[in-house]
């Protein structure tokens, strides 16, 4: 199509003249009655996605706090960790030896559990979790799994969320500042968790 | 994915809907100016949030929006005739004026004062820049008039558009802060469309298609950045900046116009998307006027000169070109970037079904506006708490588009370019 043409349609139409028969719209295939409201209730019903598997990490205590109180809800396939011992992790340490715990308290396996994962979320508070985060990260770039970063802001400062943001800016995808923390929820509502 | 009671909240603006009161809390474009352009010209039918409205401009140049209905018979009063300071049904001669105040019923005693008591109901509308604003919500809480940089930059300086889109609002805002689709489903438009191509910006757009997102709230909403590969050590950033409950910018490309959108719920099958152009520093050219006027960059050709129904449209498969489509001259066969988006968003049905959707990490700007939204109209219904967006302060935004070095925060290093700044230039590549 000339696009630099001053009557663009009238090209078109030429265009589409020396082509031959042109795709007029034509009962139900046509845009006008596919898209209305009537004709949205004929939508198939049948699921149109499996079973989303997400590990949802988080790299500090406040980050653990906020995760626990939505741990309990019902999830598809969603698998909450925490780091199971406080203090920096360095980012060589080796992902068989990242110590990560469920909420119950049992041990796990940072392989075995990002094994087959769709997505990787990572929450962070503070500026801390660098080494761990880039532990997670690098095995989910090997493995090419989604690895998403949601800081959050929830009554810090704007020099802290920015710490928080520096530390993960080179391993996630994707990377959300939230102010408050009932946005982790939402969005593992949101990306079918 | 939303669940399908949020879905409804989200999408239903009719008054007594909590979102349709949240949009009563903001000044809303109603019309064009050109619509009304002088006295006494003709009434022009309104409907917005789901209210059937007249907009008026009377002998004194004083503008109106009120029931489109009399309340004598119900007759529409777009019959009425314009004239002497009011707006006269035509049926019996009952006579409003721009406040919806009955100002004569002929058939009772003038002395009665009859009249007094017949009242529509009626909304401010007032002009700022080349757009008609009302406030549809109680006059207690009416925010300060809007301070849009696009609507307060001199005349020459800008220029806005209108269409019908025959969907509902929240999915076409939502295409609006959703970066991730210019890659693909514009990418013939950032070729060859005169108020996008040619900037260096372009190639970063051309050379990186997987960009990463970085979402940040905003006091008035968020600020969406996309980040792709530039020269070595440095990242090529755009910045989408959404402000409650509907404005999207989009960022600029070299010296063009900068572009952005207002998308207004009609009804819950319907909205207005008003698209804007405008430059801070200098007048548009000829040209670029031009290119407006003739549906490029965010704008679209027409089905008539006075109609708001876009020439593409639902009725003619939106002029589909599956030979464009085939040799990837348009992405989609749809001619026109305003058009490219409106025939998808509009393919999703009247209110797309999202409790069906499969959202993605990358779609977190959508996943965070839909999140910011739901709060701030549960928090305005239950507690009646202002939503973000109505001051000054919140409209006072930019998009912008930045190299930075890639050790450098989007929202620390642009944060002046993300302001408005009068008499300086927008930030661009």
């Amino acid at each position: 199509m000339p696009h630099d043409s001053d009557d663009i349609f009238e090209a078109d139409n030429a265009t589409r003249r020396d082509r031959g028969p042109v795709d007029h719209p034509t009962m139900l295939s046509s845009c006008s009655r596919a898209a209305t409201a009537e004709e949205a209730r004929y939508r198939v019903q049948y699921p149109n996605s499996m079973t989303r598997s997400s590990r949802i990490f988080a790299l500090d205590e406040a980050a653990a706090e906020a995760m626990y109180g939505i741990t309990e809800e019902p999830w598809n396939d969603a698998h909450f960790l925490t780091l199971a011992a406080r203090g920096k992790v360095s980012p060589d340490t080796r992902p068989e030896d990242l110590p990560l715990s469920r909420p119950d308290g049992a041990a796990a396996s940072l392989l075995d559990e990002i094994e087959g994962a769709d997505v990787v979320v990572l929450l962070a508070s503070d500026g801390t979790s660098e080494g761990a985060a880039e532990v997670i990260a690098r095995e989910c770039f090997e493995r090419r799994i989604m690895c998403a970063g949601l800081a959050l802001g929830q009554g810090r400062s704007d020099a802290a969320v920015a710490t928080v943001v520096n530390s993960m800016r080179r391993f996630a995808r994707v990377l959300v500042v939230a102010q408050d923390d009932d946005f982790i929820p939402a969005m593992l509502t949101a990306l079918r968790a | 994915m939303l669940r399908k009671e949020v879905n409804d909240l989200l999408t239903q603006t009719d008054p007594g809907t909590t979102m349709g009161e949240m949009f009563r809390q903001y000044w809303i474009p109603a019309l064009l100016a050109r619509e009304l352009p002088e006295d006494d010209c003709p009434p022009v039918r309104v409907k917005l949030l789901g209210e059937r409205l007249i907009a008026f401009r009377d002998s004194k140049g004083r503008y109106g929006l009120m029931d489109e209905f009399c309340a004598h018979r119900g007759v529409s009063l777009w019959f009425g005739r314009n004239e002497e300071g009011g707006l006269r049904c035509p049926y019996h001669g009952w006579k409003y004026d721009v406040n919806g105040q009955c100002i004569e019923v002929p058939s009772e005693p003038e002395e009665s004062g009859f009249c007094e008591k017949i009242k529509l109901k009626a909304y401010p509308l007032i002009k700022v820049g080349d757009v008609l604003w009302t406030h549809m919500g109680d006059k207690e809480n009416r925010p300060p008039e809007p301070e849009w940089e696009f609507a307060t930059v001199p005349e020459d300086q800008t220029y806005t558009s209108k269409r019908w889109q025959e969907c509902n609002w929240l999915q076409a805002m939502e295409g609006g802060i959703d970066s991730s689709h210019v890659s693909f489903l514009h990418s013939g438009g950032l070729k060859s469309d005169p108020l996008f191509k040619g900037a260096k910006g372009n190639q970063y757009n051309a050379n990186d298609k997987k960009p990463v997102f970085e979402v940040t709230e905003s006091d008035g909403g968020l600020f969406i950045g996309a980040r792709r590969m530039a020269e070595e050590g440095h990242y090529y950033w755009r910045i989408t900046p959404w402000v409650m409950p509907s404005f999207t910018m989009v960022p600029p490309r070299g010296d063009h116009p900068v572009h952005g959108h207002f998308w207004v719920p009609i009804d819950d099958y319907n909205c207005w998307a008003w698209s804007f152009d405008y430059h801070p520093t200098r007048p548009l050219t000829p040209e670029e006027l031009q290119a407006m006027k003739d549906g490029y960059g965010v704008h679209n050709k027409y089905e008539s000169e006075d109609s708001f129904r876009p020439l593409q449209n639902k009725d003619n498969d939106y002029l589909m070109d599956r030979a464009a489509q085939k040799s990837g001259e348009s992405y989609s066969g749809i001619w026109g970037i305003a058009m490219q988006d409106a025939s998808l968003q509009e393919s999703m049905g009247p209110v797309v079904d999202r409790t069906r959707e499969n959202l993605v990490s990358t779609d977190n700007g959508i996943i965070m506006a839909r999140h910011r939204l739901r709060k701030a109209a549960i928090a305005l219904r239950d507690k009646g708490v202002q939503p973000p967006g109505r001051t000054t302060e919140h409209q006072m935004v930019r998009s912008a588009a930045k190299v930075l070095p890639d050790d450098q925060p989007f929202k620390d290093a642009m944060a002046e370019d993300l302001t408005v700044r009068p008499g300086v230039k927008q930030t661009s590549v």
